[in-house]
């Protein structure tokens, strides 16, 4: 235990100061961390602080009981699933029935030995951390297998045109990002940068989910008209997702940009951030959709940019935005800016781009990141 | 203890007590909303007078339960934009899906 990085917090609830001054100092010397309440009501607003790898409770105790305390903490899906444990005087039947009863893992009657305490203690979190990693690892290994169904390893070639773009997950985690290049023809090819809001697992699910919606989206948008839009395009995706229950309770910021190989861009968004470009100078254009799944009977207005050679075009989602220094400062719309004005336009679109960010940020992200460059060559 | 929940006559009002609204606040405004709104609450009052920043995983939740009261005729309301919370509102147009109030008093007010 010493030498793990993590170390295992223990919610402690009791209400007499003997016990909880015996608990703390055997269960810190066994090197857990420890976190005391005095009640289940107390322990209620404590718990989501803490967030620990175990919750050892007393019975009998003021304003909120253990018994309750444990149905408060049933009624929630992520709280239930932290390993519970209650602490009695004495092993009254009653008591370790309606435990029981209350889907406890097990009971620690407060005379045990301390080596007792401990080893129940250790063997319970060990458990339960062998069961969340197992479940974590598989996750994780489904989803490299799927990542590049989420943003693809690079950027495709279009012939008149750099693409690059960068995608860095948050604490190595997949999150709700996403990226997709669709080439119609030889003439129009449509890049759709997307962010599901949330974090982590959840989000990237729902991301895998998006991705498939939009490339539907655009199939449909392909066979049906001639005159292709990045409006209607999310338009008809806005309307998917409204009229699905499975995906209702999601919302998703999208950015779609329809290329043409004269240098005609044509941009649409909804929810998302100002679309850079630099040419002379570096300017943005902030779309005015509403972000998807919101409202069912939404427009999206189209923008019209002419590229002229070694103009530059930037789409990002909000971890760039929100990233932060050592200060706290977030670089914002306007750092953003500042990083784009000063590249050295001959060099790579994104390598500057990103050092200046990890100078930035220390390397320490808050979100996930996406970027997509583009440059009319 | 990051969020401070008051009850005033049938209006819930969650007050959240921390400068970074994140992941952890999302889960737990999550969390005691769907408790209250199995109770039977359905005007809500979200206070960020405390917050420099929200994420987008808060945002969420915000947003999906805005969605939910709506459809059983209540509302949610926001009260206290912070300079970093109002230029998120506005960077995904977000003012226009919220009713928003500078004073808590006034956002209660407004659903008498």
């Amino acid at each position: 235990m010493e030498n793990s990085e993590i170390i295992d917090k223990i919610l402690l609830v009791e209400d007499e100061a003997n016990i909880v001054k015996l608990f703390e100092f055997n269960l810190k010397r066994a090197g857990y961390e420890v976190y005391s309440a005095m009640n289940g009501k107390e322990a209620l607003e404590k718990v989501w602080e803490v967030k620990p790898e175990l919750i050892i409770s007393d019975i009998m105790m003021p304003e909120m009981d253990g018994f309750e305390f444990r149905r408060e903490i049933l009624k929630d899906e992520f709280l239930k699933t932290i390993p519970f444990v209650f602490l009695t005087a004495k092993g009254a039947d009653e008591d370790i029935l309606e435990g029981y009863d209350l889907d406890i893992q097990d009971y620690i009657i407060k005379t045990s030995s301390t080596k007792v305490v401990i080893a129940k203690v250790k063997a319970i979190v060990a458990s339960y951390k062998k069961e969340r990693d197992k479940v974590i690892n598989e996750v994780q290994s489904a989803a490299s297998n799927m990542i590049a169904a989420v943003v693809p390893t690079v950027a495709p070639y279009f012939e008149g045109y750099e693409i690059e773009h960068w995608h860095q997950t948050y604490q190595g985690i997949p999150g709700g990002d996403f990226i997709d290049y669709f080439e119609l023809d030889e003439e129009n090819m449509v890049v759709i940068l997307g962010d599901v809001m949330g974090k982590k697992w959840g989000a990237y699910y729902f991301a895998i989910a998006y991705a498939g919606y939009i490339r539907s989206a655009v199939r449909f948008i392909l066979q049906s008209s001639e005159n292709f839009s990045p409006g209607e395009i999310i338009k008809k995706v806005n309307e998917s997702v409204f009229r699905d229950e499975r995906i209702s309770e999601v919302y998703i910021t999208l950015s779609v940009l329809l290329l043409k190989r004269d240098g005609t861009l044509k941009y649409s968004g909804a929810g998302d951030l100002p679309l850079f470009y630099k040419k002379e100078k570096v300017d943005f254009i902030k779309s005015d959709g509403i972000l998807l799944g919101y409202f069912e009977n939404s427009d999206y207005k189209d923008y019209e940019l002419k590229l002229e050679s070694g103009d530059e075009v930037y789409i990002m989602t909000d971890g760039i935005f929100e990233a932060r220094n050592e200060e706290g400062v977030q670089l914002s719309v306007d750092g953003f800016t500042k990083i784009v004005e000063n590249k050295n336009n001959e060099n790579e679109m994104l390598d500057e781009i990103k050092k200046e960010f990890d100078v930035y940020t220390n390397k320490k992200y808050d979100d996930d990141i996406s970027i997509i460059a583009l440059k009319k060559t | 203890m990051n969020i401070i929940e008051e009850i005033i006559g049938d209006v819930l009002v969650e007050i959240i007590n921390i400068d970074r609204a994140t992941l952890n606040e999302a889960d737990e405004l999550k969390s005691a909303l769907s408790i209250k709104m199995e109770e039977g609450y359905k005007n809500i009052i979200i206070d960020l007078s405390a917050c420099d920043f929200i994420d987008s995983t808060f945002l969420g939740v915000l947003v999906n339960t805005l969605k939910k009261v709506a459809k059983v005729g209540g509302d949610l309301k926001l009260v206290g934009f912070r300079p970093a919370v109002r230029s998120m509102f506005e960077l995904t147009r977000l003012f226009r899906v919220f009713d928003t109030y500078n004073e808590l008093q006034a956002a209660i007010k407004s659903f008498q």
